[in-house]
């Protein structure tokens, strides 16, 4: 009825066999030899069709035959000469012996079947393994492709993020600055508009005093009264140039806190440290006063641009923490091997709950826009990178201390 | 298998006797090759069997003859019911066209027979058989023994399904009978469109089922 996908290839097992299968099984010289003595030498072995398949060795036609069967229909016939007994005997051993071969031949069928499928069924797994093996390969290859790509642009956001957080607190340093430099700048203008009206009065006395004319030039040196111009003259200029040589210093300032002009990479940490401290001081929001301490520090190797922005970013740090008139200490130690740098207020300080996670990435208690939540962040990062270490010390209402330790290089 | 050999005049049809491991299947075989006693009867085949588990099948064959002259052939066979036996089961219930399925009645039998119910459907499907339409007898078999599931229980239980379900007692020849016929009510409608047994050969429902489970008495 239905096509056996199965055993499409091998033939069936319990399929209609012939006498000719049954007998190929038995060893056809020692079959024809017991026949020929039982039955005598005139016998036939017939299939169903008449085809003579051992006959004895003097047969003859039309012979008293006896068919034999196998299931329910008969397969062949066996024909002798001999009396209808000894047939009948010679027939039903036949019989034994084709039930014996037809269970041979479909037992071994079955099993051959049986193991073709087996055998089929474990090549299929096999093949299915292999497929699904180099498709894991495939993924993995994938995986890893995919998390090179991932680390990519993971590490490119952070290097954004952390030139975000640089420019950050550029970007609070620049306003700070430009303040700085915008009261000098207002003064020095004045002055020098004051300065431009001095000089035309200077001029008016110029025409009689060469042409001798003393008693109007005395009149006018009297009328604009040169006397206090003189004097107040030398003092707008001696205050301008102390307000140029302000601004000089803040850009002096700024320029070795950015580090622009720094050749090699060694850091002199008692001049970085000061000129931070005075650029910070100048732009504390709450009018803090920021202390110095510090002993007479060891040049360390290192990037002085990003130390100083890990500085002032702590002051910034502290700056926050503290109320108005609040105090900041900022101090530099040898301890050991180590140069311990620490940035003390007497601010708000951290809660307990809060201290274990400063130094993740973007925690932050403060309002959105307010920070990054990288500054300890890449501090962090930058003193590592240095061989140091941050550790913090807190107490809430009491104030909090940063601790910087860096590794003094040895000789 | 169905298969009709024109030259010979002859109709074979293949049921097969599926279900786990020691539910009666050979008993079933041996009992109906004792009961019944149709026109013809062959020796029953009984292959390998060690601690009276089958290794290969067991085969009965039955016939009678149609008064069109067609040898109607019913080849009974089981299957090894051992679960290691699976590639064997698929070769012998390729090609089917009816089976039996002899489960055991006991308590702690009831997962076996789930999963050789399960494994007869796969394998159907697998050898081709449409598991949806194949003549199919369920046999809750071993009805002697204590602790069984109850006959409401049963019946519930196979409620909802297309197939009738029997109760055997295969050991005391009980319900062998009664399964076998069913059976072949069931087989006769495909075998009939197939081959036009009625129209052609002059056996309708009654005659087949009744001629191939004739027993001593009705012979």
């Amino acid at each position: 009825m239905n096509a056996p996908q199965d055993l499409a290839a091998g033939l069936e097992f319990d399929r209609a066999y012939t006498l000719g299968s049954f007998v190929e099984a038995i060893d056809r010289k020692r079959l024809a030899h017991a026949l020929e003595t039982l039955l005598g030498p005139e016998f036939v072995l017939e299939d169903e069709h008449g085809v003579p398949l051992i006959a004895g060795s003097a047969p003859r036609g039309a012979l008293p035959a006896v068919p034999l069967m196998h299931e329910l229909e008969p397969i062949g016939r066996l024909s002798a000469a001999c009396s209808p007994s000894e047939l009948a005997a010679a027939a039903a051993l036949m019989q034994i012996l084709i039930a014996a071969a037809a269970r041979d031949r479909m037992t071994a069928e079955l099993h051959l079947n049986a193991t073709q499928d087996s055998y089929r069924a474990l090549a299929e797994k096999h093949a299915a393994l292999e497929a699904s093996e180099a498709r894991y390969r495939d993924l993995a290859n994938q995986l890893e492709q995919r998390v090179k790509e991932q680390v990519r642009v993971i590490e490119n956001a952070q290097r954004q993020l952390f030139q975000a957080e640089k420019m950050a607190s550029v970007g609070q340093l620049a306003a700070g600055m430009a303040h700085e430099i915008n009261n000098p700048i207002g003064f020095i203008q004045s002055n020098l508009r004051t300065a431009r009206d001095y000089a035309a009065q200077l001029r008016s006395v110029s025409g009689p005093v060469k042409e001798g004319r003393a008693k109007e030039a005395a009149a006018l040196w009297e009328r604009h009264d040169l006397d206090f111009v003189l004097d107040d003259f030398s003092a707008l200029i001696d205050e301008s140039v102390s307000g140029a040589q302000r601004i000089a210093r803040i850009v002096a300032d700024l320029k070795a806190f950015s580090s622009i002009d720094t050749t090699g990479d060694v850091v002199d940490l008692n001049e970085t440290l000061r000129i931070v401290v005075r650029l910070a001081q100048t732009q504390t929001a709450k009018h803090a006063l920021i202390a110095l301490e510090l002993d007479a520090l060891p040049a360390l190797k290192g990037d002085a641009g990003k130390l100083n922005q890990v500085m002032l970013s702590l002051i910034q740090n502290a700056d926050q923490a503290v109320t108005e008139g609040g105090a900041i200490c900022v101090r530099g130690r040898v301890q050991g091997d180590w140069v311990r740098l620490e940035v003390e207020d007497n601010g708000c300080g951290i809660p307990a709950s809060v201290l274990p996670r400063v130094f993740d990435p973007f925690f932050t208690t403060r309002a959105v826009g307010q920070g990054t939540g990288l500054g300890l962040t890449v501090s962090r990062d930058i003193v590592a990178a240095h061989g140091g270490h941050m550790e913090i010390e807190s107490r809430v209402d009491h104030g909090t201390k940063v601790i910087v330790l860096l590794p003094v290089a040895r000789a | 298998m169905a298969e009709l050999d024109t030259a010979r005049q002859s109709l074979t049809l293949k049921i097969v006797y599926y279900g786990p491991a020691l539910s009666g299947k050979t008993t079933n075989l041996q009992r109906l090759h004792d009961l019944l006693s149709p026109e013809l009867k062959g020796d029953m085949m009984t292959l390998d069997t060690r601690n009276d588990r089958t290794l290969f099948f067991d085969l009965v064959p039955l016939g009678f003859r149609a008064p069109s002259g067609l040898l109607l052939k019913f080849k009974l066979f089981t299957v090894p019911g051992q679960v290691a036996h699976d590639a064997t089961r698929k070769a012998v219930l390729s090609r089917a066209d009816g089976v039996v399925f002899v489960a055991d009645s006991q308590r702690n039998q009831g997962v076996n027979n789930g999963e050789a119910f399960d494994n007869l459907a796969r394998n159907a499907q697998q050898v081709g058989l449409d598991f949806e339409r194949l003549p199919l007898v369920v046999q809750y078999n071993k009805r002697d023994l204590p602790d069984i599931f109850g006959e409401d229980e049963v019946l519930e239980r196979w409620d909802r399904a297309p197939w009738p379900v029997t109760f055997a007692t295969a050991s005391a020849g009980a319900g062998v009978r009664e399964t076998y016929e069913l059976l072949l009510q069931r087989l006769y409608a495909r075998a009939d469109e197939q081959f036009a047994l009625q129209a052609e050969h002059g056996v309708g429902i009654d005659r087949f089922v009744s001629l191939a489970c004739a027993t001593e008495g009705l012979a």
